[in-house]
This record gives C-alpha cells, structure tokens and sequence, in this order.
C-alpha cells in the first residue's frame, strides 16, 4: 500500500482537477444568480464534442499540431459567447427568482433539450482526439507513467482557481458581482445593471463548464451521457462544497477526487458509489455545504 | 361533465388494449409511472422537489425481484409487502430529509438516490449490477397464469387500483393533513404558530408519496420483467417531475393524465423522429411559462394549484 | 379527453382489422421482415455499428439473389442503447405483428437475457447474434432461442489455454473488464481456466469500470501499481477504444503482456503494438485462411470495405453469419414441409440440431440450442505484405473441444481441464 501512496495522490490530484472543472461554474452561476442549473452537465458535454471536432479539423487539415491547444480554448469561449448570452437573456432570465420547483423544471426541460441537439449535431458515436496530451509526453513518477497532460492539468485548475479568486476581490466587475450577491435590490437602487451582471455571470459560468469539458478531451472520450454523468457528479460537488462557494468547490472536488481513486485501488466495487456517499454524508451534517452560509428553512 | 369524461377516460383505457394488444405494455407502464408520479406530486404541493424519486420505484421493483429470488412467488403479497417496503424506506429517509426545504431537500434527495443507484449497479453479486435482477410471473392466489394471461390482469389491476388509490389519495389531500401541505408551500411558519406539527404533516407525505412511487415500481417490475439499477438514475427522477408538472399537479388525475398522454405520444413518436427528448423537453418548458397548472388545470374550471 | 380516447380507438380498431387481415398463415408473404436488435449509439455503437452494417450489406446481397425462396428480405433496426424497458416494448411492438417471422437479438448479455424469457412466452424464433453470456441458455429448456455463435465458456478458455502455451512463465495476472455480466462472466471463467490449468497463478487485481466510462487514467495507474505479468481485458466498442488509447502512451503495454479479448473490432481503428494477444471470439475473423479460401467470404470483405471504408470485425461477420443461419433454417424448413412457407415453430424445429456452413466456418447448433463454434486466437503483429496491423502466430482451437457437454455446469466443468489437456490442442502458430 505504501509502495502506491504517490500514484494514490497523483491520481487523486488528476481527478479533482477534472472534476472541479466540471462543478465551478455550477457553483458560480448559483452565487450569483441564485439558480441551479440542471443543463450545465450538457454545456460541458457541447464544449467536449467541440472541442474535439475541431481538433479534428485542426488534425485532418494538416496544420501544425500545436493548434489543438488553441482548439480547446477556442471551443470553449465559442460555447460561452453563442450559448451564454442566448440561454441568459431567455430561459434563464425567465427562472431568476422563480421557486426553486420551477428553476430545476425549466431548465431540466433544456438538459433534455441540449441532450438530443448534441446527438443530432454531432451523431451518436464516440469521439477521441488526443493530439495535445501526446505533444506534451510523459513522465514516471513513483513507478507509474504519467501524462505530462494531466499533470498540467492540475496547475490548470489552480490557476483557475485563484483566477476567480482575484475577479470577485480585486475587479470592479466582481465588486459588482459581490454588491449583487450581498443584495440584489439594493444593488439595483444604486444603479448598477444587474441583468448585465447576471449575463456575464451566467457567460463565465457556460465558459468553465465547456472549457471542463474541452480539457477533458485529450485524455477521454466524448460520447453521449456524458452531460447526464457529469450534471449529477457537478451536483455532488457543488452541494459538498456549499452552493456558490469557489472555494468550496475546490475543496470538495479533491475529497470527491481522493474518495473515488481511494476507491479503485482500496475498494474498486465502491468507486462509483464514493462521490456520493460523501455528498450524503457531509449534506447531513452540514446541509448547507462544507463552507456555505445559508438559511434552510423558508421565514 | 367532468363524471363523464372520467368514465369515457376509463373506458378508453380499459379497451384500447384489446384492439392493439402491444399497447398493454405501454399503458401498464403509464399507469406504473403515473403512481409515482402522483408521489412526486404531492410533495410539490408542499413545495418541495424531489430529484430522487425513482429511488422508491426501483427499491420496490428490487423488492419484488429479491422476494421471488427468496421464494415468495405470490402477486397479491409481492405487491403489498414491495408497497410497504417503499414506504418504510420513506419513513426512514423522510425522517432526515423533511427537516429541508427547497434547493437543499431537492438535492439531498439527489444524493440518497445515486447511492442508491451506485449501489445496485456497483454491487454485481447481490443485485446483478447494471443487468438488473429478473422479476419472474408470480402465481395469482396460488394459480400460474401464462405470461400473456399474466400481464393482462396485470393491467386491469392496475386500472382498477388507479381509481380506488385515486380515491383515497383525493380524501387525503383534502383531508386538513393534506391542506397543510399547501399552507407549508404557502407560509410555514403561520402554520407553526397554529400549532400543527409540519414536521409530521411532511412525514406523512413523504412517506405516502415514497409508497405511490413504490407502487409504480412494483407494477413496472412485474410489466418489464427485469429491474435495472437505471430505475433509480437522477434523470428517471426527473421524467418523474416532468409527469406530474405536466399532467398538473392541482388534482389526482393529473398524474395520470401526463403519464398516459406523454407514454402513447412516445409510441406514435417513437417511428416518425428520434428527436423525443428534445420534444419533451420543449413541451415541458412551454407547460411551465405558460401552463403552470399542467393539463389538467386545463380541464378544471376553477383555479387548480400550480407550482 | 373523449374526443381523443374515441379517436385513438377508431384508429386502433382499423389497425387491428388490418392485422388480422394480414395474419393468415403459411402463404408465402410479400416480404420476410424481422427485427434486428444492436446498438447504433452511445459507447457501444462502436461494435454495434459494424454488426449493422453487415446486416444491411448481407440483406442487399441475400436480396440480389432473389431473397429467400423468391420473398425480399426487410429488416427493422431497433437501437439497444435505449435500455431494457424500451427494448422490450420494441420486441413486444415487433412481435404483435405476424409479418415479422423471426427477431436477431440481442447484442448487449443483459438484453438477451432480458428478451429470451418474451421470445418463449411469444415463441418467436430468435437468434441471439451476439448474446455471448453461458446463463443465456444455461437452464436447456428453450425452444425458441437460438445462439449460432458460441459462449464465453470456450471463448475465455481458448485465451487461458493460449497465454500459458505462449507465456508458460506468467505469475500475476490483473484483470480489467467491463462492470456487467460479460465483464464478470469472462473473469469468472478466465480465472477458473488458469487456476485449474496453472494453479500458482496469482491474480492480483480485479477492476470493473461502468460500461461506456469514457476515463480510464486511474484504473491505468492501480494496474500499473500491482505490476502484473499479464493484463487481460474484454472491454470493447468505444471503451476498448478509449482504453487502449490511454494505455499505451501510459506504457501498460510495454510493462506486461495485455490480452484483449476482443481486440481485433479496433485494429483498424487505434494502433496497437505488437504481441498484444487477441481474437474474434469464435471464428470470424475476415483474414483468416478459411475466409480467405472461401470465395464468398471473401467477396463480402470486399464489399464491406467498398460500402463503409473499412473491413469488417469480427462482430460484422457474426451479423453476417447470424444470417445465413437464418437463412439456412428457412431452406431447411421448406424442404421439411414440402416447399410451404414455414410457420414460426417450423422455423425454431429447422434451427435445432443444425449444421451450417457460414463465411468463416461452420455452427452447429447443439440440443439445447447453444451453436459449437471454432476459436482462432493470436498475437497482433505488423507484416511487410500487409498495410497497418494484422494477427499472426494463430491457433485455431475445436469448438466442441473447449466446451461442456449440454446440461454440466460450465465452471465445474472448466475446473477439471489440466495441464496435459491444454498440451494436447494446436499450439500458437499452427493455424496458417
């Protein structure tokens, strides 16, 4: 066992990094405009499937294989910028302050909607494209052969990370972000334009997820489910961190992450069942999430 | 007016298998999922969504399966003792969860549910993973019918006890512990200050809707013949929403009513496009913005209760 | 709601006055319809795909030649990937009509067992193509439910049979297959055929991802961890994919010999090393010296490749296979009843105790319904003759050798093979 504690940890680390990009959005749509969003797990599939298409253009046209990279970061914010302001400015605008009932029909209704328009655009059959992962090698670490890919990866998130950190502290936009938060009516009195703020809100949040989605490809396959899978590990995580907490997130994607890869090498009939045995457990004590603040019971 | 399309609604039910014999399945399937969605719909009157419903409708198809495993081949006595099982386990969940409202309550619902649906398709020994347990013909008072005779009293069992759950379910829920419900939605803490205990007017709600959606499970069990951990999966929970939002959730019927309506749309769909969810998914979005108290609110004349 | 109710009712009463128009018996009909159940999406396309295909090729050849006794050939394809409820419904819907003689279902074990216990009930003749898991027929009474292309039993023995005869020094083996019955059916057999054919052999991990996970870098790291000799693995369609993809920049190949049963469905498709062992689960692999001996196996190949830019897998010649049985049992029926169309039962009578020549050699269909096909395993290897990579060092193993007799309990059975039987068949290499 002791032989497998780097590997353990390394695995962990590959795992929460992925997992986190699949939940931070989630989170931070819900921080600031209070809505669950049940279709994110299909914008992190779209961004999958679009970046891989267009890796595969990039491969099949023969340019220079280091515009993968450019690919995934460019499918990304092609997701954002169509999706984000599209789905704000209709259904999502409509939800804001609905019930919660209301909030988690709607936009379940756009998971099944997003879930057949992926199969129709781009068919049923598995997509695989892992130039970038293959141009960055490998490396063995504590006798087991790494993906240079995944270790990145894991910067990637932390980066991400203390990115968001410094837009909500250190911006006028996530100083406006935080005014909306603490008090939306107020934030309106004093005239800052909160549709405005909810739009990018809502935006970046499309962004992280199609971007999760993106990063994902090089080292996995895209097919279809994939939206449904990643909604509900999205939850799990989100929910263990507290809603609308970044920290939080992070936090609760590296037990999400240590629970499952602890599972494969301990106790691999478990390794599905972790992510949400730690959810219950942690929503029982803690309903409100591992750092959330939040009254539970309507007054 | 209303007894009338009731009767005709029944009637029509009753005989559209007999001319098309392959629809049996699908209307027995309907009425399964129409139980459960009827559970889902009580709770939303108390405002509260569940995203873990179908857990109850697989825990009760397992029951059924590990019953027969276990030698209890008896329909009537599979039946109840699969009921009561969904509605312990509800009692039993319910006791942790109902202390939660809105975003919370719906998510942890989410969490038992897939540790619950982990569980089955994980544990390959016990529940046979991901290909599910068989759920064999049980005998009726002790006679083995054939599996054509079997699934036809199967139906017209499950049509009959539609009314008479129907029935008692409407009593309940204008009874004053099923008005609660409304007034939890409504203002919970003037209720409190009146003196009713909320706690055990939503434990009694969870526990009855755990039972509806037990009792679909068992029926669909026996319909399929098999019980899969897919039962349980989150996105089984929220057809079971879509079901009760778009039937309506103002009266008993509505439940039915989505479930039979959306199931025979999906067989006439089902040949022309493979575009079925997205269909759905539009529908239930323009039911929300523009229909919130679902069909059946339609046919209602007075105001029905919407989400 | 009256106004609907009565409507649907009309129409169905039509409906129903037109089957039963349609129903009357032993005429020969305008067209053989059936039903054809595989995946064509989701992870498991990738195999179910390659099966349609060669169904769509075989009926349009079958057709050209003026189908069965002068009637088309007409298939209806139903997607497995919709899970067992909706699948049943389909069958069910498929069944209610008497134009559709026969079913070939399924590809997915868990469908297969799902729909054998309808097809008895509605005693509809049904060809499992695909239908590998030995519970299928394990309990001998059907009547109804046909496997023309053999059972895990021999096809996870043959694999036991030929690592010990390659690598006769392996000590550790992990195993890694997909978390449903054939995963776990394959391991179970494996596991039994080394222990009673090398019993020091250790196993030393057992993993069991979902079928259709799209991620397999923590399971890579766990195998690499436990360094076994021997990885074996029947993962397949886009997860067998996915994994050799990941794998192989990860080293897993270079660090132990990895078995993969069903390697040869993505030869075409990801670029193995060489020395992986694998093979085609029966005998169907298309460039094998019986195929390519056989004119028309042959001639198949080559308009597979011409229509969909590849060559058939093995999974495309079970299809193919599949119907030719069906085909072989409408002739035979017909030469019994003296040249009428047969009825359903007639049908299931001519598929029992059957011998049939297919493209890549012969089934025969056993009492209890189990088809006894040859086992052709080898290594992947690059050839000069040859673009890309091909399967040399071959063996072909006797179907009937590497399989109980009808009614013995397979895992029993498997626990009395010893060393000496193992050293008695064909070594690597012997089948060219």
């Amino acid at each position: 066992m002791s032989s497998a504690f780097i590997p353990l940890l390394l695995d962990s680390l590959a795992s929460a990094a992925l997992i986190f990009f699949a939940a931070v959005g989630l989170t931070l749509v819900f921080s600031v405009l209070k809505v669950l969003n049940v279709a994110h797990g299909s914008l992190y599939s779209i961004g999958g499937y679009l970046a891989a298409s267009l890796s595969l253009f990039v491969a099949s046209r023969g340019l220079n294989p280091y515009f993968s990279f450019v690919a995934l970061l460019l499918s990304a914010a092609l997701v954002a910028a169509v999706l984000g302001p599209l789905l704000e400015a209709t259904l999502i605008r409509w939800v804001c302050g609905k019930s919660e009932a209301v909030q988690i029909l709607a936009t379940f209704g756009l998971f099944l909607i997003l879930e057949d328009l992926q199969r129709i655009i781009f068919g049923v059959q598995s997509y695989y494209e892992d130039t970038p992962m293959r141009l960055m090698g490998t490396t063995t670490l504590g006798g087991v052969v790494y993906l240079n890919y995944q270790l990145v990866l894991i910067g990637v998130a932390l980066a991400v990370i203390f990115g968001l950190r410094f837009l909500i502290r250190h911006t006028r936009l996530g100083r406006l972000m935080a005014a909306v938060v603490a008090d939306r009516e107020m934030a309106q009195s004093i005239g800052i334009n909160t549709d405005r703020i909810f739009l990018l809100a809502f935006s970046l949040g499309v962004f992280l997820a199609a971007l999760g989605g993106a990063l994902s490809t090089p080292t996995s396959g895209i097919a279809p489910g994939l939206g449904a899978d990643t909604m509900v590990l999205a939850f799990a995580v989100a929910a263990i961190g507290g809603l609308g907490q970044i920290e939080g997130a992070a936090l609760a994607s590296l037990i999400v992450g240590v629970a499952r890869v602890t599972a494969v090498y301990v106790a691999p009939e478990f390794d599905a069942v972790a992510p949400y045995a730690a959810m219950l457990v942690v929503l029982l004590v803690r309903p409100y999430g591992l750092l959330g603040t939040m009254k539970i019971r309507k007054v | 007016m209303r007894f009338q399309t009731a009767a005709a609604s029944l009637l029509g039910l009753a005989v559209l298998p007999i001319l098309m014999p392959w629809l049996e399945f699908v209307l027995t399937l309907a009425i399964a999922k129409g139980f459960a969605a009827l559970g889902v719909a009580v709770l939303l009157r108390a405002g509260l969504i569940s995203i873990g419903h179908a857990m109850f409708f697989a825990a009760s198809a397992y029951g059924v399966a590990f019953l027969s495993r276990a030698g209890v081949a008896d329909f009537a006595l599979a039946m109840l003792a699969s009921v009561l099982l969904a509605a312990s386990l509800g009692v039993i969940v319910g006791t942790f969860l109902v202390r939660y409202r809105a975003i919370f309550f719906a998510m942890l619902n989410l969490a038992v549910s897939m540790v619950f649906y982990a569980l089955c398709s994980k544990l390959y020994g016990l529940t046979g993973g991901t290909d599910g347990m068989a759920v064999p013909i049980p005998t009726v008072f002790g006679v083995s019918l054939p599996d054509p005779a079997f699934k036809s009293l199967l139906y017209y069992f499950s049509l009959i006890l539609m009314v008479v759950v129907g029935f008692a379910l409407h009593h309940y829920l204008n009874s004053p512990l099923g008005q609660a419900l409304s007034a939890v939605h409504s203002n919970e803490i003037r209720l409190e200050y009146l003196g009713v205990p909320v706690w055990a007017v939503l434990l009694i709600a969870y526990a009855a809707s755990a039972g509806l959606a037990g009792m679909g499970g068992a029926i669909a069990g026996f319909a399929v013949g098999r019980v899969v951990p897919d039962f349980a999966f989150w996105t089984a929970s929220g057809h079971l929403i879509l079901i009760a939002v778009l039937g309506g959730i103002g009266g008993v019927p509505g439940a039915f009513i989505g479930a039979v309506f959306l199931e025979l749309l999906h067989s006439a769909a089902v040949s022309v496009t493979d575009a079925w969810n997205l269909i759905v998914g539009a529908a239930l979005i323009l039911v929300i913005v523009f229909l919130p108290s679902g069909f059946y609110g339609l046919m209602k004349q007075e105001k029905a209760p919407s989400l | 709601m009256v106004n609907v109710t009565g409507g649907l009712a009309s129409v169905a009463f039509a409906v129903a006055v037109g089957l039963a128009a349609a129903c009357s018996a032993q005429e020969k009909p305008g067209s053989l319809n059936f039903g054809i159940f595989t995946f064509t999406s989701g992870a498991a396309a990738a195999y179910g795909m390659p099966g349609k295909n060669a169904a769509d090729l075989m009926i349009d050849r079958i057709n050209a030649k003026g189908g069965i006794a002068g009637v088309p050939l007409k298939a209806t394809y139903v997607d497995e990937a919709q899970g067992a409820q909706g699948v049943i419904a389909e069958y069910r819907r498929l069944a209610a009509d008497p134009n559709n003689q026969v079913m070939i279902a399924a590809l997915s074990s868990a469908n297969c067992l799902a729909l054998a216990p309808i097809a008895e009930q509605l005693q509809i003749p049904t060809v499992g193509w695909n239908c590998d898991t030995h519970q299928l027929l394990a309990d001998g009474k059907g009547k109804y439910v046909f496997r023309p292309n053999g059972n895990t039993v021999p096809e996870f023995v043959a694999y036991a049979i030929y690592l010990l005869q390659r690598n006769p020094g392996a000590k550790s083996v992990a195993i890694i297959n997909p978390d449903y019955a054939f995963g776990h059916d394959g391991a179970v057999i494996f596991k039994a055929a080394l222990k009673a054919l090398k019993p020091d052999i250790q196993i030393v991990a057992e993993l069991y991802p979902k079928l259709g996970s799209p991620n397999y870098q923590t399971e890579i790291s766990r195998l690499t961890t436990t360094r076994p000799d021997v990885v074996f693995s029947n993962l397949w369609g886009a997860d067998l994919e996915n994994f050799v993809r990941q794998a192989e920049p990860r080293g897993l190949f270079r660090s132990s010999q990895v078995i993969l049963a069903l390697g040869e469905t993505v030869l075409q498709r990801v670029d193995l090393p060489d020395g992986v062992i694998v093979g085609v689960l029966g005998d169907g692999w298309w460039m094998s010296p019986d195929a390519r001996a056989n004119p028309a196996a042959a001639d198949f190949s080559r308009a597979y490749k011409d229509r969909f830019g590849e060559y058939p897998v093995f999974p495309s010649l079970k299809m193919a296979n599949s119907l030719i049985y069906i085909q072989a049992a409408y002739e035979a029926a017909m030469r019994r009843n003296g040249g009428k169309w047969p009825s359903r039962p007639e049908l299931a009578d001519a598929m029992k105790g059957s011998r049939v020549a297919t493209l890549t050699g012969t089934t025969v269909t056993r009492a209890d319904n189990d088809g006894v096909v040859d086992q052709i395993v080898g290594v992947t290897a690059r050839s000069s003759g040859q673009p890309g990579v091909t399967i040399s060092d071959m063996v072909r193993y006797r179907g009937d050798e590497l399989m109980p007799k009808a009614g013995t309990d397979p895992i029993a059975w498997i626990s009395t093979l010893t060393p000496e039987f193992a050293s008695s068949l064909p070594k690597p290499g012997s089948y060219k």
